[in-house]
């Protein structure tokens, strides 16, 4: 009998737990703290941003050390709640059409009904116990001409403001540029916080955003490796990726040299990309690999967030090369004919690895800002020797732009990719 | 005689029963107006698959397509179509609109819309990755989205909402497309859904939405030009991170006080910056052939300084050009007119002159000065010779 009152007890204990966690309203705020320096508070509490760009692996984005994600639009509920049942708050966007896809900020109907929608929105998120801050438009700024925009996104502050006091609002531009940050100066005071997404630009964003004389908080909303719009082309226009080892080490440098050490005016940050998408390759950005597979980013992210090491550590590739020809340098095979790729890799802590070769056409695309790329399909390819550290292999019978990617995992699943593009003629 | 009384009666009654149904008229009554609308005679686009013509109806990877026929709006069917558009570049469906003849929509487009009913199978969904196009006879396509403003209480859900498309929200005008001889009406689907669609007609509808004029841009078509008015558009003056800039005092427009010495906090911080107007996108396309930047520096010496132009577009955003001592006028008392045609700088055709964004300077050694009284003005000697036109 005491022990179904004590049962009866637990579950009322728990009802009434789970249903007042999931209708408490998080109050956050930027303050400024005895040094002076910004700070976001979350109920009271100072608050510093260790943040994803993440829509799954909850579980290990968690176990990682980190708190927040951030999401680009508001057209998946089940996000919010699922990272609430993690315990990670949300950064969450407002997708404001950018100029580049065809949106006409001097079309009274289109702005009008975008607008009304993302108020609609606001409205229907506000209350959400995950909810951080909210990030209104992501690189609206991207290749724009119009600076009616900055209405839009003074429009849609100003009115958070009036229905939401608990969720501080910021802007989201692509990299740093006198002319953006004063048009947000100037156009729209409403904007608490300013979300910049810096890649190769990090480097040098905390002292522009001084130059500039931003003078509130800003987020790293997006940071990692430098982009492929960034990066070094082939005589035939193929982006050329570093391989996964070195831009672990660039990720560590940066969130370690860069992020961390701006006390000032940094409230945190969202590494790109806690998952996988194709963007001029299918591994540039994303820290797991398609089939789900975590790399060696997810390790430095730990180590970033937590100062330590996992336990488990995914190998490493470190280089790649192509007929004894670095990974920097054009490669132009002739068709059918023998080929030897070699790479190097830190085995760190596995005892096994496997090592496995996928061949791919070029994915040429023009696609800017992270808009959507498609993924093309692997092709066969006939391998005559394979060990390690070494793969040979027939190059493809007709003549064009291919990409050889070489895979490698421990028995954990933890992996690691480099992949190196050729040209066949 | 019967038979005549007969006769008479008759006629009478006849008469009687003529003159009640008789009105008055007028001898010239203007004919009823009929509105360009209601001349319109291609108003239904879809009610029904047997009624109206369809084509992409094909079904792939990427799409599912099935007529209905139980829960229609109206008809004996209606429209059913998944898709996910990840793995295709196209995923379409196109209406043959009243087998495709020729529709004049000029004289509706400002009082007509595209009108829908849609719903989905369950749940709510608050927008749609779904574009209408129009096409017309020479191959030219506009396109228009749906507006939550025209989207019947703001979602779709598993009742059939009324989504309206004015005519006018499409891009016609930017897309040159003739909308005098439209040819059909495309419904495209990008992303992932799945939605029913059904009564797809042209309906009466007021727009009361307007375009409004650009106001990123600002040209100028004469000279003098005063540059970089307004503190608030100057850039790397900040003196609580640096001492190397400050805004100056010595001349009657916007100047520097530059104090830059290499062993600064922040070795970096060696430039400053001004937008010419209001971080405008500036338009000098029409003088920039014969026009020379003029500013002044109060100093000892001719400091060495880099002068940069950006602009917002183009291929060649940036151009630049080191200043030496042919760009320089010594005015006596410390005072140095600088002039810098703005074709001395390397690659100034490739410049987008209408899209100018900023002037840059970057001090190359240390230096003390100060600079301002930045104007464009009217030059039209040697670029390479500035100071020795003699019209400055």
């Amino acid at each position: 009998m005491e022990r179904n009152i004590n049962l009866l007890f637990y579950l009322i204990f728990n009802f009434i737990y789970v249903l007042t966690s999931y209708s408490q309203v998080s109050k956050v705020e930027v303050t400024t703290n005895s040094s002076g320096n910004f700070e976001l508070k979350r109920n009271g509490v100072p608050y510093y941003i260790k943040g994803a760009g993440a829509k799954d692996h909850f579980d290990l984005l968690v176990n990682s050390g980190a708190n927040s994600i951030r999401v680009w639009s508001t057209n998946n509920k089940s996000l919010l709640d699922s990272a609430h049942k993690h315990d990670l708050t949300v950064t969450l966007g407002l997708h404001v059409r950018p100029e580049r896809s065809g949106m006409d900020y001097n079309d009274e109907y289109a702005v009008k009904g975008q607008i009304e929608f993302l108020k609609n929105e606001v409205l229907k998120y506000k209350d959400h116990p995950a909810l951080l801050v909210w990030g209104i438009g992501n690189e609206v700024d991207l290749k724009y001409g119009n600076f009616k925009v900055w209405e839009t996104i003074e429009i849609l502050a100003k009115f958070i403001k009036e229905v939401d006091p608990n969720h501080p609002t910021m802007t989201v531009i692509a990299g740093v540029d006198p002319s953006k940050v004063f048009h947000i100066k100037k156009y729209c005071p409403s904007i608490d916080i300013l979300g910049i997404n810096v890649y190769g630009s990090i480097e040098n964003a905390g002292t522009n955003l001084r130059k500039f004389n931003w003078d509130k908080p800003y987020i790293v909303s997006e940071w990692g490796v430098n982009g492929p719009f960034e990066a070094r082309k082939t005589s035939w226009k193929a982006k050329i990726e570093p391989p996964n080892g070195l831009k672990a080490d660039q990720r560590q440098r940066r969130y370690k040299d860069l992020i961390e050490k701006d006390k000032e005016l940094c409230l945190g940050s969202y590494c790109f990309l806690w998952g996988q998408k194709q963007e001029s390759t299918a591994t540039w950005h994303g820290m797991f690999l398609s089939n789900g597979n975590p790399t060696e980013a997810v390790d430095v992210m730990q180590f970033c967030w937590t100062g330590e090491w996992p336990k488990s550590r995914a190998p490493s590739i470190k280089d790649i090369s192509l007929e004894n020809i670095g990974w920097r340098k054009d490669h132009i095979l002739t068709p059918s004919t023998q080929a030897t790729l070699n790479i190097e890799f830190s085995k760190y802590n596995n005892t096994e690895v496997v090592v496995e070769y996928v061949l791919y056409p070029e994915a040429f695309s023009n696609k800017i800002g992270g808009d959507i790329q498609k993924s093309p399909d692997p092709l066969k390819f006939e391998i005559l020797n394979q060990t390690d550290n070494e793969l040979t292999f027939v190059t493809p019978n007709s003549r064009g732009a291919y990409r050889l990617f070489a895979f490698i995992k421990n028995e954990r699943g933890q992996s690691s990719v480099a992949n190196i593009p050729f040209l066949v003629k | 005689m019967k038979f005549i009384l007969k006769i008479f009666i008759l006629t009478l009654n006849f008469c009687l029963l003529s003159c009640g149904q008789m009105r008055n008229v007028n001898l010239y009554e203007p004919s009823k107006s009929v509105s360009e609308f209601e001349k319109f005679p291609y108003k239904i686009l879809f009610t029904g698959s047997e009624e109206n013509g369809l084509w992409g109806l094909k079904n792939n990877t990427c799409k599912s397509i099935s007529f209905e026929t139980t829960k229609n709006y109206i008809g004996k069917d209606h429209l059913h179509i998944n898709w996910d558009a990840s793995k295709c570049n196209y995923v379409a469906v196109g209406l043959k609109w009243s087998n495709y003849k020729v529709k004049n929509l000029e004289p509706i487009i400002e009082s007509s819309a595209i009108e829908l009913r849609v719903r989905i199978d369950s749940g709510e969904i608050s927008n749609v990755p779904m574009f209408f196009v129009l096409s017309d006879y020479g191959g030219k396509q506009c396109r228009a989205n749906i507006n939550y403003l025209n989207l019947e209480g703001g979602k779709i859900d598993t009742v059939w909402r009324k989504i309206l498309v004015p005519l006018q929200a499409f891009n016609y005008k930017k897309r040159g497309v003739n909308m005098s001889k439209v040819k059909e009406l495309r419904l495209e689907f990008q992303r992932t859904g799945d939605i029913h669609i059904d009564n797809i007609v042209i309906v009466q509808h007021n727009h009361d939405f307007h375009k409004t004029n650009d106001t990123s841009v600002k040209a100028f078509y004469s000279w003098p030009v005063q540059l970089g008015i307004g503190r608030e558009h100057w850039w790397g003056i900040n003196t609580k991170y640096s001492s190397c800039f400050q805004f100056g005092e010595s001349f009657t427009n916007e100047s520097v006080l530059v104090d830059f010495k290499k062993s600064s906090i922040d070795p970096q911080w060696d430039m400053f910056g001004f937008s010419p107007y209001c971080w405008k996108r500036v338009d000098i396309s029409s003088i920039f052939s014969t026009s020379a930047i003029k500013f002044k520096i109060k100093a000892d010496n001719i400091p060495k300084i880099q002068a940069f132009i950006f602009s917002y577009k183009g291929d060649k955003r940036r151009i630049q050009k080191i200043l030496n001592d042919s760009n320089f006028i010594n005015k006596e008392n410390g005072i140095y007119e600088a002039f810098l045609p703005l074709k001395s700088f390397a690659d100034f055709q490739e410049f987008r002159w209408d899209e100018l964004k900023e002037i840059r300077f970057k001090i190359l050694e240390e230096a003390y000065f100060e600079i301002g009284e930045f104007q464009l003005i009217e030059f039209r000697g040697n670029p390479k010779k500035p100071t020795q036109w003699k019209g400055i």
